[in-house]
């Protein structure tokens, strides 16, 4: 074998035979599948509707609330004090009740458990809309019969139809595919850090260790260097691919076990996130009416995204793959320039904060995927591995994909160039604080 | 033969001259000591005998042509800063630090059962560096420094951390290893071993060589003519040796009726005449030249570069 096999072998060996690594392979999928599955499992428990005793001191939304599959309303009027008691000892989960008032009206809602996010919005939107109704028909003058009529064949809803490059059309679900770039988004991220910094640490273990100075006497510095780094990026494709594999096993097993649970609504919901579910409450209608039997989760990203699902997947193993590297090379002449783990702080810092910034940008680049913010991130080598993954679900030109890959890997040879001449010098200073001068001057050694 | 032969080498750091060109050449199969003070440029001079830096000027010969990466595999070197990784075990580790020298694994296996024994440390094997002691770590190191039996063996201060039996033990392996044709370059503050084992020695101060030779022509080429007599008399040498033209006492110490004398002879005096002049003064016990030792060299031509 020859030495850089040698290297990379002890790296990732030493470290897949770690028992963290084992138990942490094994829970990861648990803990994923379990996010996904248990609160649709609670969601699906919760489906049972709430009962709502509403109270209207202004005796205006009697019998006016529609019931839907979460929510059915009953009425009474009296003393809210009473009322409350009894509805909520027989059966009701809430009482709502509504104080006097003309336009801006208070309302108090009792209850012993609490209510789904949504509740609430869903009401709100209700009366106001109720009340916006009652202003209409008051202030024109409009028949009430007349205006449900009218108002009943109003009822528009959108689909997003996406043209690609060919011409092909697809319809889309953006909310989805932003939550979905939102998460891969923040996996990749995770993934680098998590790894990168064990490179930072193997780095430093060898320099205090005082190790480094036997192995460099084998074997030349950047083989050093460059087998640590693939060692360990192995670990880390080790890790995801057993962690992809088990969260699909359980996920279809769970699937298997229980088929109703993945029902569209549920998973679309529990995809979307409460949030998401505010507001696009029409949306998820829409998918409903729009013909969504049972489909499982996978062929549903295949289904509703701009990209097929091993483009996805093949496009989160590029940018960890290079993420990773690019950082972990950074990080590789960092550990080799510090003496501890507390001074290497501020030398990982700067390179970090880009990917801090994306982090923090999450939100506005998910809003706009194709807007200015998000592709100028998307081709930053320092951002585009998060940035390109938010992006990625809502559709981004194969161009701009491929430039920024391209631009990735021109970093990395960059950043491995770079770290190289940090890094020879670096593990063999011992017991000094280096300054960025330092380590300017060491690029010209 | 030369084994190695350092010509002219010159290498300077960002505002710093760590070896100002340096030539030197080592004798195969012999010990030489590599002398010279904190910071004299030795730590360098050795990184660059192991290629983990390279001169600005200047060439290494390494068995006669220059140096090349594969040389690596001939020499066996153990740094001044040096350990293991703590949490691997101590057979696994050894085993691939003598895969990263070239060697295949089973011939690595072989060697290292039979130094393990050889050591007593085979119970050792499966146990975490970290639960070593630190002499058994430093046992272990000196293990992997040389299984690949090199050709050409540098060893940074070799002796720091062990106690006096183990340090013994290792002395040992070094004259055995010498024995078989190993060159060893030994860069030690400990002068005493330096005298123990070393053939020929260099002497290093401010990126300078200041001294070389063999270590035997050296001591006479430094000795400064005294001589150390004991001699049993009834009569004061002070006055008896007054009036001598040829030599001059530097020192005398009474004990019972002998007489312990340091002697500064005269330039031109050979030591037979010194004989001549003392015998008829008592009855001699012990006539003996007194040799600088290699510490009193070492400061002194350190002392003489400033």
């Amino acid at each position: 074998m020859n030495k850089i096999g040698l290297i990379i072998s002890r790296e990732y060996l030493t470290r897949v035979k770690k028992k963290t690594f084992i138990i942490m392979t094994i829970l990861a999928p648990l803990l994923l599948a379990a996010l996904i599955v248990v609160p649709v499992l609670i969601s699906s428990e919760t489906q049972k509707s709430m009962k709502v005793m509403v109270v209207d001191d202004n005796e205006f939304f009697i019998n006016r609330f529609s019931d839907n599959t979460k929510t059915t309303f009953a009425y009474r009027t009296g003393d809210i004090e009473v009322i409350k008691k009894e509805a909520l000892d027989n059966g009701y989960d809430a009482v709502l009740h509504i104080l006097k008032g003309t336009q801006a009206i208070q309302s108090n809602l009792y209850y012993k458990d609490e209510p789904s996010m949504t509740f609430n919005s869903n009401i709100e939107s209700q009366m106001d809309k109720l009340l916006f109704d009652k202003l209409l028909i008051d202030t024109f003058k409009i028949d009430p019969v007349k205006y449900d009529q009218l108002k009943s064949l109003t009822r528009s809803s959108i689909a997003n139809i996406k043209i690609d490059e060919t011409g092909q059309e697809k319809e889309t679900q953006a909310e989805i595919a932003r939550v979905v770039g939102m998460f891969s988004g923040l996996a990749i991220y995770f993934f680098i850090f998590m790894f990168a910094s064990q490179v930072l640490r193997g780095v430093l273990e060898e320099k205090t260790n005082r190790i480094v100075e036997v192995l460099i006497s084998s074997v030349k510095p950047m083989e050093l260097m460059m087998g640590k780094i693939i060692g360990i990026a192995m670990v880390g494709l080790t890790q995801f691919l057993i962690w992809v594999g088990l969260t699909f096993v359980i996920i279809y097993g769970v699937q298997i076990a229980v088929p109703d649970i993945f029902q569209s609504q549920a998973v679309m919901q529990q995809m979307a996130g409460p949030e998401a579910s505010m507001v696009s409450q029409t949306q998820i209608t829409n998918i409903n009416a729009a013909e969504m039997p049972s489909v499982s989760v996978f062929t549903l990203i295949d289904h509703y995204f701009n990209v097929s699902f091993t483009v996805l997947l093949l496009s989160f193993l590029f940018y960890f793959i290079f993420g990773y590297l690019i950082y972990a090379a950074l990080f590789a002449a960092v550990g080799s320039a510090v003496d501890n783990e507390t001074d290497s702080q501020q030398f990982t810092l700067p390179v970090t904060i880009p990917l801090l910034l994306t982090i923090m940008l999450l939100v506005p680049i998910t809003e706009n995927p194709n807007g200015p913010l998000a592709f100028w991130m998307s081709m930053i080598p320092l951002t585009s591995p998060v940035a390109m993954l938010i992006r990625l679900p809502s559709g981004v030109p194969l161009v701009e994909l491929l430039s920024s890959m391209a631009i990735c890997v021109l970093f990395f040879v960059f950043c491995v160039w770079f770290a190289a001449k940090i890094y020879r010098v670096g593990i063999l200073m011992y017991g000094k604080k280096v300054t960025y001068r330092e380590l300017f001057k060491w690029l010209r050694y | 033969m030369k084994i190695v032969e350092v010509q002219n080498v010159t290498k300077k750091y960002a505002n710093h001259l760590a070896l100002d060109s340096i030539s030197l050449s080592v004798e195969k199969g012999s010990v030489f000591g590599l002398l010279g003070p904190n910071g004299a440029g030795k730590t360098t001079l050795i990184r660059i005998l192991n290629q983990i830096t390279a001169p600005d000027s200047g060439v290494v010969l390494f068995q006669g042509r220059p140096i090349q990466k594969d040389d690596v595999e001939k020499i066996g070197y153990l740094p001044e800063e040096r350990g293991l990784y703590k949490k691997m075990k101590v057979g696994e580790q050894a085993l691939y630090l003598a895969q990263l020298k070239g060697l295949s694994k089973q011939v690595a296996m072989e060697r290292l059962v039979s130094w393990f024994r050889k050591f007593e440390i085979e119970s050792w094997w499966n146990r975490k560096v970290e639960e070593l002691s630190k002499g058994m770590q430093q046992k272990v190191q000196f293990v992997t420094t040389i299984i690949h039996e090199p050709d050409f063996l540098i060893l940074d201060e070799p002796f720091s951390g062990f106690d006096p039996i183990n340090t013994n033990i290792l002395k040992e392996e070094i004259i055995n290893l010498r024995k078989k044709g190993t060159t060893i370059i030994l860069s030690t503050h400990d002068m005493a071993s330096v005298e123990e084992i070393c053939d020929d020695i260099v002497l290093i101060n401010k990126a300078k060589k200041v001294l070389e030779g063999n270590l035997v022509a050296l001591k006479q080429q430094f000795k400064n003519h005294q001589f150390e007599i004991v001699i049993e008399s009834d009569s004061d040498p002070k006055t008896y040796f007054q009036n001598s033209d040829q030599f001059s006492l530097i020192d005398v110490i009474q004990k019972n009726n002998q007489y312990h004398l340091s002697v500064q002879l005269h330039e031109q005096i050979s030591s037979n005449q010194l004989l001549q002049n003392i015998l008829p003064f008592g009855n001699l016990v012990t006539f003996k030249e007194i040799l600088p030792n290699m510490n009193e060299i070492f400061i002194k031509q350190v002392n003489d570069t400033k």
